[in-house]
């Protein structure tokens, strides 16, 4: 064991020849098939990993329930360490960090940690590391030398280091260009750590079974970086089973607060738990008692809920019971209780899954030390250093259109920086601000502001990533070696700042991205939503426990909600829709900005042809990432340059908002979120539909996964699954709501996010201002002072 | 009552106009808005820059100012923690502000200025007595002569006008100097002004001592008069005959009144318009102070002495114990002090007298220095923003005067900062090339536009900046030197008489010279750094831009110190006269077509003797405005041309007596309506856009002029040769 912790080339070889292409054909997990009674264990590779002197990796029963003999637990006593898929490591430098949640059992014992990743073919191995640490305890430190293929090894995890509960994962790369010293080169750096063949493995069988409900947090992910919940709902079909079903989705998914994670409703059936994967069975004790193996002692008599080993669906399935229903929903309110977040509002998002350390939740003005955001004082010798923090907004935030941030620069640069280098400052991976280097000779930057644009801020978290492109007469020479020199160049200190300025705060409807953002308006407190499912499919099922979900790790609470509500009897409440296009209530669907038509004309085969009308959106996305962005060419139009300095168009000189057009979706887009005023004006309906079932779980998936979910917004956001292209679409009359007590600060930026919005009223205000001061004036002037 | 309802409403009115201008609002908004604002100002100016539009435009231009005080304020300070970025930066900021201030404080001066009053000539009803005032300290007797013959044929009764001389220059003190030479002079000096003013039934008055200049010499002569009204007149200020009927009815008009003030009018060029050849064209840099601020200060009361051409009352002065001397610009500081005491001034846009400005370069800053400093003393000793007694508009508008005198420091500032980047690479104005052009762009053009309907017909494009920017080179140093000691300036008699017999440059251009050079160095430097520089190319462009208008600016002011030689030194008015012309022993019908202080231009009919020749004596005959006799006055031939049937002769006077000044002074001085004529000729707006093309041909002109004057002056210096330049056509 401890010769795996040597240095990895060495044990390349032998792992590229046994486990090469294994991850070539990962789970299938799509639940969509026909569930069999009789599925094979996963086609995971539990021995394909280097096994040979590892007695822990060998398969054992579990040593519970006779009848589950043949499904092993081993599975369950595997964390696959990544929480998302496509963790690439690029450019120069680059740093992943989350957090992992173990079990008590886990935590004590024994693991062993296999680390599998790729890397660019232009990396240069004798200048670049890849490291990956846990607790702060470097486990890997290996040079970047992996281009043929995924190369895995195996490290010893130090006994004590795993801790119950929270442990902090970071992977950290430093990466040189073998030959070429240019900016450009820097962007052909890349590593890819491999999902799944970067996982640990837990040698204490008990690790692998989940003893209590608040282990569900350490569910993990499937080696396709997924989290999956399995709900086996006898009773789904009936009114009374809906909002307990919906709370536990909300209340597990908050529990676990997963990057990517999905619930899959079923009445009967189950796919075997493993990594990634949990099962959960909820349903009044008659209801449950034919399908389990073994009835929770007392599941007749009172709510219960308790992690069993079942002999059907195996150990660690979740069982939420009671004598009748409203038992069972006292049970999941039980094991929702210790979830609610109090009225008051939050200090930071929660994110640590995903990402760390939590963004801090800004309401007014503050300073943010980059220390505190996550930010470490870095030298560095490349020749593009970055760095990302992230920050949150809330979702009454109305301010892109004037306000501005200032990041308070600390750092400095050695006498080789040439004039022309840059630090640019990116906000949600749109340029917001750069500054150029001017002068030679190094210079020490204390607390220079740069003001940045809060143009791309949107409520939830932002990520905020600063790049200091650095040019310097080596590079230009160039060398060999030049590219694997570590003469620091540029220093970032943590003392520099992130101010947040005091900013308009009113909500805006319809505004999908404050949805994904922070749930709103979904995520108050005891809001009772009506949330209207057609509860006869269960894939509308299942995507409104993924939304809710969704939502409530958004909200950071569960969410309130109410799926007994007639959609006759929504009235002037917030609601939420899921269902097929079909399915959607009477007149929801014209309430939302979509004909009614719709609901025929909207079919499966409409999507069928054309995912290449996709490529004009793709332009567009190229173009406005790439618009100002420092190593394109200068653009000499003076068009242009009006376009790009002031952002002024025709859209600009619009006064008076034309009626919101109807939305109908493009070919090829099968899933969508809408969102409007609900008739009243008393609060916001949104819809979530699709042309069929299948489509609608699949879409919903999709967008909840965490890099997809953060792209909805605006009015009416829709998904092409065969392209996987996300468009939004804005609104052209955008409802503002009091959120904030009346205030004079708060109302004059509000007015001065609106006007720098609608620039020609703004003229037009100041021109009528002018004329009636104007007069004023000339009145009272005649009455001052001698008279003509 | 109603004004109360009104100025609440204005007050509203101005706090919604305040919040809408300092919204933050974002880059692309105040593109669009300063773009909509210069159009909306230009529309006004085409349906008319008078009337009710003229403060709408007004207010236009006002929001646009406002946005970018508000946005300079906010956003472009360089770092504190960057001092050297900073402190020049911050000063920069001040000097804007300064700016924005002294815009803000004209606003409220010329926001409506009274129109003319019309002529009281034929009202009065009492003449009360008045005493005329003529001080001088050494100027000579033939200017002294006109002044006081032109003084003594005001139409008035004879038995109510006391003309006084008060020589300052006779003075027992100056008799008794231990310099015999000085005394001797002095001595001589008393003499003559006595005879002289005996002529001309002047009553001449001296003291022992030179006792606070001016104001003691008037002070004295207060002591020694009785009349009840005061006029005085500067030794060269020559009235005209309706000055008393013009100005005195005035003071039964309001018990309270101190003061009527009427323009200076000057019948030669400043020295900037005569290098410059503007005096003919364009109004002269007095008549916007005449011709406007005097009429706002006016509406607000505070129209204040300018120390000549004025009538005060005899009980005001008495409660302040006489003019004040603390400051060496006593004029103004007595109107202060009486304003303060609840009198009251007015003010006659009409030229009642003529007089000489200086003629060279020289003596004009000298005269300049005085006024600058004389303020500053008057705001450091008075500060009339906090004195009692003073109405809040009457506060406002002496700020408005004193404060004027602080654009030295602006000036100066405006003229380094871009230096400061071009050569030593501060960052002392934190914005982009877009900001630059949204806000800084929108805000210069508004302002010029601002300026030219507040004083469009008074003063054209740019010509304000150059007069402050020739200033600015000697007038530092003076307003520094009186800051720092405040009670050390004393008065200096301006020269006036002075005239320029050959080109050269001025004795204090060097200064010019070397900013120019440096300005150009600092071109060099720009276009330098736009090529090896490319990533900050923007911010260099327009950095050097703005040091190229200052180098436009200093290279007009080449011209301005490159002394012209000029034989005529004082302006010819036109009139049109019946005369006899007598040549030899025949005497001559003709018209009199136009005269000056020096001489005049006849046009004679019929054959002129043979043999006539320059320096010949001739003599003009008239018949005269004061009492309808004829006079003859002596001349001295100076040119002939001869047309088909008339000649026209230019002649120089050849005044021998109090009887001959008299004749003078009724040529030129009997009608100031002429002189309205004359001014109302060079009045015209050029308009922002015609304007600014004529000042860049004459700067460009004026700077190669400028250029061969230093190529002269520097071959003169090296062969020792005197070259003249006389006969230069520049």
């Amino acid at each position: 064991m401890k010769r795996l912790a040597f240095p990895l080339s060495l044990t390349l070889a032998t792992l590229a020849a046994t486990t090469g292409l294994a991850q070539q054909s990962p789970f299938d997990m799509t639940p969509e098939k026909p569930a069999q009674e009789s599925v094979p264990a996963p086609a995971s590779p539990p021995q394909t990993a280097p096994s040979v002197d590892d007695p822990a990796q060998q398969t054992t029963p579990p040593q519970t329930g006779a009848a589950g003999a043949a499904r092993p637990a081993v599975n369950a006593a595997r964390r696959y360490l990544l929480s998302q898929p496509d963790i690439v490591l690029s450019g120069e430098n680059a740093l992943r960090s989350w957090a992992m949640y173990l079990t008590p059992e886990q935590a004590a014992s024994p693991a062993k940690l296999n680390f599998g990743y790729q890397n660019a073919i232009v990396i240069a191995p004798e200048a670049s590391r890849l490291k990956l640490s846990i607790n702060g305890v470097i486990i890997v430190d290996t040079p970047v030398e992996s281009t043929e293929s995924v190369s895995r090894a195996v490290f010893d995890i130090p006994a004590g280091l795993l801790r119950p509960g929270y442990n902090d994962v970071r992977i950290e790369a430093s990466q040189r260009h073998r030959t070429d010293c240019t900016i450009q080169s820097t962007y052909e750096l890349w590593s890819e750590i491999n999902p799944e063949a970067t996982y640990i493995d837990f040698s204490e069988p008990e690790a692998g079974r989940w003893q209590r409900v608040d282990d569900l947090r350490a569910i993990g992910t499937t080696p396709t970086s997924e989290t999956r919940f399995n709900f086996v709902v006898p009773g789904a079909d009936q009114a009374i089973s809906t909002t307990p079903v919906m709370r536990l989705a909300s209340g597990l998914g908050l529990m676990a607060e997963m990057p990517n994670q999905s619930f899959s409703i079923s009445r009967k059936e189950a796919p075997p738990a493993g990594p990634g994967l949990a099962t959960v069975v909820i349903g009044t004790a008659g209801e449950l008692e034919p399908l389990l193996g073994e009835l929770p002692p007392g599941a007749e008599i009172s709510p219960t809920s308790l992690v069993v080993d079942d002999s059907r669906f195996g150990p660690s399935t979740l069982v939420v019971t009671g004598p009748n229903w409203p038992a069972v929903e006292n049970a999941v309110e039980a094991l929702i209780t210790p979830l609610k977040r109090p009225t008051s509002q939050r200090a930071t998002m929660s994110t640590h899954t995903w990402r760390m350390p939590d963004p801090p939740m800004v309401f007014q003005y503050s300073r943010l030390k980059f220390s505190d955001l996550g930010v470490n004082t870095q030298e560095f010798s490349g020749r593009r250093f970055r760095t990302n923090f992230a920050v949150s907004v809330p979702s009454d935030f109305f301010a892109n259109a004037y306000g501005q941030a200032t990041v308070l620069l600390d750092a400095a640069y050695t006498p080789d920086v040439m004039p022309g280098s840059h630090i640019d400052i990116y906000v949600n991976g749109n340029i917001a601000a750069t500054v150029p280097i001017t002068t030679g000779g190094g210079e020490f930057l204390s607390h220079l502001p740069i003001p940045v644009t809060m143009r791309h801020f949107q409520p939830g978290y932002n990520i905020i990533e600063l790049e200091a492109v650095l040019l310097t007469e080596n590079d230009n020479v160039c060398a060999p070696g030049a590219t694997g020199s570590t003469e620091r160049r540029f220093v970032l200190f943590d003392t520099s700042e992130l101010v947040m300025p005091n900013f308009a705060r009113i909500a805006q409807r319809p505004n999908l991205s404050a949805l994904s953002g922070t749930g709103s308006p979904y995520g108050l407190d005891e809001a009772h939503i009506p949330v209207i499912v057609d509860r006869t499919q269960p894939e509308a099922l299942s995507s409104a426990a993924t939304l809710l979900a969704r939502l409530s790790i958004a909200a950071g609470r569960p969410i309130s909600m109410d799926a007994s509500v007639a959609p006759s009897a929504i009235g002037a409440q917030n609601a939420i829709s899921v269902s097929t296009i079909s399915q959607v209530p009477a007149g929801m669907l014209r309430q939302v900005g979509m004909p009614e038509s719709m609901k025929t004309s909207w079919t499966e085969n409409t999507g069928a042809e054309a995912a290449g009308a996709n490529t004009e959106t793709t332009l567009d996305e190229w173009q406005t990432r790439l618009r100002g962005s420092s190593w394109r060419g200068q653009i000499s139009s003076f068009e242009e340059w009006l376009q790009r300095t002031f952002n002024v168009s025709l859209d600009t000189f619009r006064i008076f908002q034309g009626a919101e057009p109807e939305f109908v979706p493009n070919p090829g887009e099968n899933f969508l979120l809408a969102q409007q005023q609900n008739p009243t004006g008393t609060g916001v309906w949104t819809v979530i539909t699709a042309p069929t079932a299948r489509m609608l779980e699949e879409g919903m998936r999709a967008m909840a996964s965490q890099p997809n979910w953060r792209e909805v917004a605006g009015r009416v956001t829709t998904y092409n699954n065969m392209s996987t292209v996300i468009r939004v679409t804005q609104p052209q009359d955008v409802a503002l709501f009091e959120t904030q007590p009346f205030s004079m600060r708060n109302y004059r930026r509000i007015m001065a996010n609106w006007l720098s919005a609608n620039a020609v009223a703004y003229s037009m205000a100041l021109v009528v201002m002018s004329v009636l001061l104007g007069t004023a004036t000339l009145i009272l002037l005649n009455t001052l002072g001698r008279k003509d | 009552m109603l004004r109360f309802g009104l100025f609440l409403l204005w007050a509203f009115l101005g706090f919604c106009m305040l919040v809408l201008v300092t919204l933050p609002i974002s880059l692309e908004t105040q593109f669009i808005t300063g773009m909509v604002v210069l159009i909306a100002m230009m529309i006004l100016k085409l349906l008319g820059s008078e009337g009710n539009l003229r403060l709408i435009a007004l207010a236009f231009g006002t929001a646009v100012v406002l946005r970018y005080a508000y946005w300079r304020t906010t956003s472009t300070l360089p770092p504190f923690n960057q001092l050297e970025n900073f402190i020049p930066g911050f000063l920069l900021y001040l000097a804007e502000m300064y700016s924005v201030m002294m815009l803000a404080l004209s606003l409220f001066v010329v926001s409506r200025p009274l129109p003319p009053r019309p002529s009281r000539r034929n009202a009065n009803k009492r003449f009360p007595t008045v005493d005329v005032f003529i001080p001088t300290y050494n100027e000579d007797a033939d200017l002294l002569a006109n002044t006081m013959a032109a003084a003594k044929q005001m139409e008035y009764p004879a038995d109510k006008l006391t003309v006084w001389l008060l020589d300052d220059g006779g003075t027992v003190q100056k008799r008794n100097s231990e310099k015999i030479i000085d005394a001797n002079a002095a001595e001589q000096r008393f003499r003559d002004l006595q005879k002289l003013a005996a002529d001309l039934d002047v009553r001449y008055l001296t003291r022992e001592r030179n006792e606070h200049a001016k104001a003691g010499n008037m002070n004295n002569a207060l002591d020694q008069s009785e009349g009840e009204l005061i006029v005085i007149f500067d030794a060269d200020h020559a009235p005209a005959r309706d000055f008393l009927l013009e100005t005195v009815s005035y003071f039964d008009d309001d018990p309270k009144l101190f003061l009527v003030q009427t323009p200076h009018f000057f019948l030669n060029p400043d020295p900037v318009e005569r290098n410059l050849r503007t005096f003919e064209k364009m109004p002269s840099e007095n008549e916007m102070f005449y011709g406007i601020i005097q009429r706002g200060l006016d509406k607000w009361d505070a129209s204040f002495f300018c120390g000549s051409a004025a009538v005060l009352r005899r009980t005001a002065l008495a409660e302040t114990n006489g003019f004040s001397g603390v400051s060496i610009t006593e004029d103004c500081e007595t109107a202060v002090e009486l304003h303060s005491r609840g009198w009251s001034s007015l003010y006659i846009d009409r030229p009642l007298i003529a007089g000489l400005q200086p003629a060279t370069f020289a003596s004009f800053i000298g005269q300049r220095s005085r006024w600058a400093q004389g303020m500053m003393q008057i705001l450091r000793f008075r500060f009339p923003p906090l004195k009692r007694g003073l109405s809040l508009p009457q506060r406002l508008c002496y700020m408005s005067s004193t404060l004027f005198w602080l654009f030295p420091f602006p000036r100066a500032i405006f003229l380094v900062a871009p230096l400061c980047y071009l050569f030593f690479d501060l960052q002392i104005f934190t914005a982009s090339g877009g900001e630059f052009m949204a806000y800084t762009l929108s805000y210069m053009l508004v302002n010029l536009m601002m300026q030219n309907y507040l004083y469009g017909a008074f003063r054209w494009p740019w010509i304000s900046e150059l007069y402050e920017y020739v200033q600015t080179v000697h007038l530092l140093p003076a307003v520094i030197s009186v800051i720092l000691n405040p009670r050390k300036p004393t008065f200096k008699v301006t020269a006036k008489d002075e005239s320029i017999a050959r080109s050269r440059l001025s004795e204090i251009a060097a200064p010019f010279f070397v900013i120019f050079f440096v300005l150009i160095i600092a071109v060099f430097v720009t276009i330098y750094r736009v090529y090896t520089e490319p990533f900050k190319a923007d911010v260099t462009l327009v950095v050097g831009g703005w040091n190229l208008l200052n180098l436009i600016m200093a290279g007009c002011a080449l011209g301005v110190v490159s002394e012209r030689g000029e034989k005529a030194a004082t302006r010819r008015v036109a009139v049109s006269r019946r005369c006899d012309f007598k040549l030899g022993d025949t005497w001559l019908q003709g018209t009199i077509e136009n005269v000056s202080v020096n001489g005049a231009r006849v046009n004679l009919i019929g054959a002129i003797p043979e043999g006539i020749t320059i320096d010949d004596r001739a003599e003009l005959r008239f018949k005269t405005h004061s009492d309808g006799n004829q006079g003859v006055l002596p001349v001295e031939i100076r040119n002939v041309e001869r047309g088909g049937q008339n000649v026209v002769i230019g002649c120089r006077y050849h005044p021998e007596g109090a009887a001959h000044h008299k004749l003078v002074a009724d040529l030129i001085f009997a009608n100031s309506a002429q002189w309205t004529q004359f001014q109302l000729s060079r009045r015209g707006n050029p308009g922002l856009l015609r304007g600014t093309f004529w000042f860049l041909r004459l700067a460009l002109y004026q700077t190669y002029r400028g250029l061969v004057y230093l190529g002269r002056a520097a071959r003169d210096r090296g062969s020792d040769k005197s070259a003249s330049m006389a006969e230069s056509h520049l």
